[in-house]
């Protein structure tokens, strides 16, 4: 079991109801498999693309976080592949808690207990080069 | 060039960079898009690599661009 974090984008001219209908049926193929189980879904609404995704200039966000196997992915990636009104999709390992935009303008929290294992490279790293 | 260099992340104790926060990433990247070098930013290196990542994956969910001020 892992936790995962999707986002998808769709086109903006999608209804409520269709967008509601295409999660399901994606929420479905994750929960096909025993175990599995939806976290969290947020919908961020429409926003304006960055630059347009074929032709279109806006699109509409939700991300979801989900717990499940890494043997459901391959069925579930390939649902998401097919569907033509999905601009883009982007499935990553999750990474904490939703709703954090605006972390950089959080006060400056203490410094937790958080520094450790998985990083033993940052010394050497660091080559500052002093003039 | 006396200025000390705080990584922006460490001094928040950020401990993962969110792709998701793009006015943050945005502070990252020049007026064409390109991602800063750490020598502009002062970035640490950990947070560089994770900030390179990051800016990848908003670049594809089309939060940032990948060339500004070229698609109009």
């Amino acid at each position: 079991m892992r936790d995962y974090e999707v986002v998808y984008i769709f086109k903006s001219s999608l209804t409520t109801e269709e967008i509601e209908g295409r999660l399901e049926s994606y929420n479905a193929r994750i929960l096909a498999a025993d175990g599995s189980e939806i976290t969290a879904v947020e919908h961020w609404g429409k926003r304006q693309l960055a630059y347009p995704v074929d032709r279109n200039e806006n699109g509409y966000y939700v991300v979801t976080q989900f717990t499940a196997s890494p043997t459901v992915l391959p069925d579930f990636e390939r649902v998401l592949k097919l569907d033509d009104d999905l601009l883009r999709h982007l499935v990553v390992l999750s990474e904490g808690e939703l709703a954090v935009p605006g972390l950089m303008d959080d006060e400056p929290g203490p410094k937790a207990a958080d520094d450790s294992g998985d990083e033993d490279d940052e010394d050497k790293d660091e080559d500052e080069r002093e003039d | 060039m006396a200025y000390k260099k705080i990584c922006k992340f460490c001094e928040r104790s950020v401990r993962r960079i969110d792709y998701k926060d793009a006015d943050t990433l945005g502070r990252f990247i020049t007026d064409r898009g390109k991602i800063l070098p750490r020598r502009a930013t002062g970035t640490c290196a950990r947070h560089q690599r994770q900030l390179g990542t990051a800016i990848k994956r908003a670049r594809h969910l089309a939060l940032i661009p990948y060339i500004q001020g070229y698609h109009s």
